[in-house]
């Protein structure tokens, strides 16, 4: 048992600790139920979910670069009603093992957005809370295309604030994050998780095609994370609301950055590809390196970054 | 909840890693838990560790497993940095692998006479299965293709089976004849008797084996290759797209019901 208090209040999310896993890197979390005990983590954040199936975007999804990868996976999911009988059951008993679940919401409009969440409220009562994903890459409408300028992330938050009391996390695309923050910390977001994966290409030269079916994807993995360092750096300083720092963590230290950074939470993502249970490991590491500080509680280094 | 993956974490050491034809290696490994769990076209995602910016697994087939010795055999080509690094493993060198992945090959259980059509790198899957089949008594033909005679694998193998036809095909005609191994395995087909087929080899050659089979109305399984993050049903990167909508490589494949494969 750690010597320091681990546990976080994110956004109304009491987590046991500041372990997160990034949507659509971790599934529903059954996917690793014989290859880890997900119940050790502080929460874990579902596959984006839109109120009707998508079937995502064609072959190839997914390339691997230079200390990362890029996908163009397209938010394939099954729907809000399909996602709540198949997974709720075993969701609903990891939330009674102390793990919270985090849903992530997708949708093509606002519209969408509304309705995935007023189905994700009414069909999962399990969920701590929702993510909602305005900053996909790899859609040809939603996504990225709303959350890419303050007003857009504005009113999509609007509209969702109105449907449900429980907590409401933004999954921020990796542009104007001071602005985009503010904007949605006035909206009533509780939470931002910072950042998504980051627009990028990658050309076979040989046959002079996309590596991906379209000609962009998300790049991640730990080239991201000092990107990702900075905004969530920049996120926190510009709003009073919690932060969740996503990008590249493969080691407790690269969580550590996000926590020093200002993040309440730290999301483990393609590690967890790599290595099923990095996200155990990584909450390990992250407690030896909080008692290396003399603290007693790990909130004591929030932000505690000095330059 | 869906089943989760069979696939568990195994560390295995090297036996033996040797050059089998031009640009292919047979790696032997020991992991005894891993070789007593494998069917015929299952798949294992191999830790090919040394260069800190290559992180994904190596999803790869594998071509026998050895309960009793507890060892596993997999065919790989060298096609990029990271099998590159694989060839140079030494007898006694340490990593790990995600497996057995996904579900292998569903044989009728009253076939009798069956096909394997196998090209380039696509052996070793259908290699495996025939030796399964002609252990127990099943007849099996097999078309085996490759570029040049250089880089034909499992010709010995299936001939050293001893129950069926082994027809081999180059594109350059350095061994067997000119041309695909579709041609011979169009040629089989039409002549008639099989149950089933079994393919794995490039999407196009895939693509004619199955038209062939459905031609002749006999049920056909290809195993397919695509790009993969995880390997156990987390990632939604390896999707193949079917009359049944996008499914994924790794849990509903990697062997599909050939008819129900709509892009290869």
């Amino acid at each position: 048992m750690s010597q320091v208090n681990m546990a976080v209040d994110f956004g109304g999310v009491k987590m046991k600790n500041p372990i997160n896993t990034a949507s659509g890197t971790f599934g529903q979390g059954w996917q690793f139920s014989e290859l880890m005990d997900v119940s050790q983590l502080g929460a874990i954040t579902t596959k984006g979910c839109a109120a009707e199936p998508w079937p995502g975007n064609p072959a190839p999804r997914m390339t691997e670069v230079r200390g990362g990868m890029m996908n163009s996976v397209g938010l394939q999911n099954p729907g809000v009603e399909a996602f709540a009988r198949d997974y709720g059951p075993w969701l609903d008993e990891l939330t009674g093992k102390g793990t919270q679940v985090i849903c992530q919401v997708a949708g093509h409009s606002t519209e969408e957005y509304v309705r995935a969440l007023e189905m994700f409220d009414e069909l999962c009562p399990w969920a701590a809370g929702f993510e909602i994903n305005v900053s996909c890459p790899n859609i040809a409408a939603g996504g990225a295309a709303c959350g890419s300028t303050p007003d857009g992330a504005a009113e999509v938050m609007r509209a969702c604030r109105k449907v449900t009391d429980r907590p409401l996390f933004v999954k921020m695309a990796p542009v104007r994050i001071p602005e985009i923050s503010r904007a949605l910390e006035a909206e009533g977001a509780d939470g931002l998780t910072v950042i998504n994966s980051i627009p990028g290409m990658a050309i076979d030269v040989h046959t002079r095609r996309s590596k991906l079916s379209k000609p962009t994807g998300g790049l991640s993995g730990p080239l991201c994370h000092p990107i990702a360092v900075r905004m969530v750096w920049e996120a926190a300083n510009a709003v009073d609301i919690p932060v969740c720092g996503v990008g590249g963590v493969m080691t407790g230290e690269d969580a550590a950055e996000f926590i020093l950074a200002g993040a309440c939470c730290v999301s483990v993502g393609m590690a967890s590809f790599v290595e099923p249970d990095a996200s155990v490991r990584i909450l390990r590491e992250l407690e030896e390196w909080a008692e290396s500080q003399g603290v007693r509680d790990i909130n004591e280094l929030i932000g505690a970054f000095e330059c | 909840m869906p089943n989760p993956s069979p696939a568990r974490m195994h560390d295995f050491e090297v036996v033996t890693n040797e050059k089998i034809a031009d640009g292919i290696f047979s790696l032997v490994i020991l992991a005894p838990r891993l070789a007593s769990a494998l069917k015929p076209g299952q798949f294992v995602n191999v830790r090919v560790p040394g260069d800190a910016s290559e992180l994904l697994r190596i999803p790869l087939s594998y071509v026998a497993a050895d309960p009793q010795a507890g060892t596993v055999e997999i065919w790989y080509a060298v096609v990029g940095n990271g099998t590159q690094r694989m060839s140079e493993w030494k007898p006694g060198f340490k990593s790990d692998l995600l497996g057995p992945g996904g579900h292998g090959w569903c044989v009728p259980e009253d076939a009798s006479r069956v096909l394997v059509v196998g090209g380039g790198i696509g052996v070793p899957p259908v290699l495996c299965l025939a030796r399964d089949l002609a252990a127990a008594g099943v007849a099996v033909d097999a078309c085996v293709g490759a570029a040049t005679a250089d880089k034909l694998v499992g010709v010995e193998d299936f001939e050293a089976l001893g129950c069926g036809t082994v027809r081999v095909a180059t594109d350059d005609g350095s061994a067997g004849s000119c041309g695909f191994c579709t041609d011979p395995a169009a040629e089989l087909l039409a002549a008639g008797g099989y149950d089933y087929v079994a393919t794995c080899g490039p999407g196009v050659m895939m693509s004619k084996v199955a038209q062939a089979a459905a031609d002749a109305g006999v049920y056909c399984e290809a195993s397919l290759e695509r790009m993969m993050s995880c390997g156990f049903g987390a990632c939604s990167t390896c999707n193949v797209e079917t009359t049944s909508g996008m499914q994924g490589a790794c849990m509903c494949g990697p062997v599909f019901d050939a008819s129900k494969v709509v892009v290869w």
